[in-house]
């Protein structure tokens, strides 16, 4: 394929994904800093950009022995998933041990996926606390995917776009934060999970990001092709 | 080391003095001023390029300021981290705009484009059909953030790399990893101003006092990493000139504000504990 084309396209798969992954990321703010709702107790832009981070990381070091665009995003994915597991982990481990609540939802009265009720373990007028199990899922699949979006994005500008790893780097962490801002704007915030009534949203933010993607992935071909790396 | 002290006093009493220029008037003045310098930019020393520096960011700082007022729903840093997010890729574009022309007016190229994203981005955000946010001027606040994001980020290049290259900026700024650096104290110091300042009692003032402050530590780091690297045409001298300017930035700016925040600050007075009801 034309490099134009593949570095669009790329760009335009990371972006998405990221906006995705966003969405399914148990992400609790303030309210869940005091217990009082579910999710890990920080905003969506920190943790999907730890998560990315952790992606660019394990993906550029898989990147240096490797030409295949499986094997280098999925590492991506595999790095952004053990700093969101560990993350969620953490944030459990201090909310029971800790704060002693019990992780459960509260938009759902039954975990779709475990089966275990919620209802009677929420303390009354708060929105849940921790993270349950649907949450811990479903915040895994969202670092999956947002690691692996991240990671391809970064193989197509090293690549494709032939920038040198730390321009790659920079480069894909530069879309990809502002794809996950886009999205975290359409969450208004917070969110448990797919499970949630606000990922009904999703597809605007999809819309939105892949318009945004677009422009930035014909930005960075534009600035390949000026800088003189593509022949 | 000739350079500083006539720049030094410029910039120490220009924002306060005119404080407040109402916030289209301060973005035309901090624009005019980052974009010239900008286009003059090989033959300036590193400390005018300073100057330029705490212009764009004390920018985006306002903006940030004035989009966030209505509540984002995420949180203050994320429009800064979205700002400087485009302001990379705005300025690797603005450095390939320059080296292709050959000029470094080519660079507002890249700073005109990212703008035009980020106004395309602020009206997405805004609109009902898409993401529907609701917040009056997103649009504009989005753009001055493109393009405030991308002139710090090219300013800031050519401090570290001496010229608007692509090479040479690829080299000096990037593949080094200092490119990380300023992206992060650059988020600083557009967010953490009025994340920091935000409150009932917010005074304008007050708050971009907090931004020019973080940008004085910005550039005496950029000093230190000038001194440490030697990748100025005008010697030691510039790094040195550079660290003592940013010192200076950073020492007048925080005790105006630690005075201000005093002044302004009620009493506070214990209570005690909440009684109990029997």
């Amino acid at each position: 394929m034309d490099p134009v084309l593949l570095i669009i396209v790329c760009v335009i798969i990371g972006g998405v994904l990221a906006s995705l992954g966003v969405h399914l990321l148990p992400v609790g703010g303030a309210p869940a800093a005091m217990g009082t709702a579910t999710g890990i107790a920080t905003g969506t832009v920190m943790l999907m950009f730890g998560a990315a981070m952790c992606g660019l990381f394990t993906a550029s070091t898989v990147a240096t022995f490797s030409n295949s665009i499986l094997l280098v995003s999925l590492s991506g994915a595999v790095g952004s998933w053990i700093m969101m597991g560990v993350t969620m982990l953490m944030a459990n481990i201090i909310y029971v041990f800790g704060t002693g609540i019990v992780p459960v939802s509260g938009r759902i009265d039954v975990d779709p996926i475990t089966k275990e009720s919620q209802k009677e373990y929420k303390t009354p007028q708060c929105d849940g606390h921790g993270v349950p199990n649907v949450s811990y899922i479903s915040g895994m699949v969202g670092a999956l995917l947002g690691g692996f979006g991240g990671a391809f994005m970064y193989f197509a500008l090293l690549n494709y776009a032939n920038f040198e790893p730390t321009t790659a780097g920079m480069a894909a962490m530069g879309i990809f934060v502002a794809n996950a801002i886009i999205a975290a704007y359409n969450i208004g915030g917070t969110i448990e999970g797919f499970h949630d009534p606000k990922f009904k949203r999703l597809p605007k933010a999809l819309i939105t990001c892949f318009v945004i993607s677009l422009f930035c992935g014909v930005l960075v071909w534009l600035a390949a092709n000026l800088g003189g790396l593509i022949k | 080391m000739t350079v500083t002290p006539a720049v030094e006093e410029e910039e120490e009493k220009k924002p306060t003095e005119g404080f407040p220029p109402d916030e289209t008037r301060l973005g035309i003045i901090s624009a005019v001023i980052a974009v010239i310098i900008t286009i003059l930019l090989p033959v300036l020393p590193a400390v005018i390029k300073a100057v330029g520096v705490i212009f764009a960011l004390l920018w985006g700082a306002d903006s940030v300021r004035k989009t966030s007022k209505y509540g984002l729903g995420t949180g203050v840093p994320s429009i800064g981290v979205l700002a400087m997010g485009y302001g990379i890729v705005g300025a690797i574009l603005g450095t390939a705009f320059a080296s292709k022309t050959g000029y470094a007016a080519g660079a507002l190229g890249g700073v005109l484009i990212m703008g035009g994203v980020g106004y395309l981005s602020g009206v997405m955000s805004n609109s009902e059909k898409f993401i529907g946010m609701k917040i009056p001027g997103l649009e504009r606040g989005m753009m001055e953030l493109g393009l405030a994001g991308s002139l710090a980020m090219l300013l800031q290049f050519s401090i570290v790399a001496g010229s608007l290259n692509f090479d040479v900026v690829m080299d000096k700024a990037i593949s080094t990893g200092i490119i990380a650096l300023l992206f992060i104290l650059s988020c600083m110091a557009m967010f953490h101003p009025y994340n920091a300042c935000l409150g009932p009692d917010e005074r304008r003032p007050r708050t971009l006092m907090v931004s020019v402050e973080i940008s004085g530590l910005l550039c005496a780091i950029l000093g230190i990493i000038l001194v440490v690297t030697a990748g100025s045409m005008w010697g030691v001298a510039d790094g040195v000139s550079l660290v003592i300017f940013g010192a200076l930035v950073w020492l007048v700016f925080y005790v105006k504000f630690v005075k201000a925040a005093m002044r302004e600050a009620y009493s506070v007075v214990g209570t005690g504990l909440i009684k109990t009801i029997e």
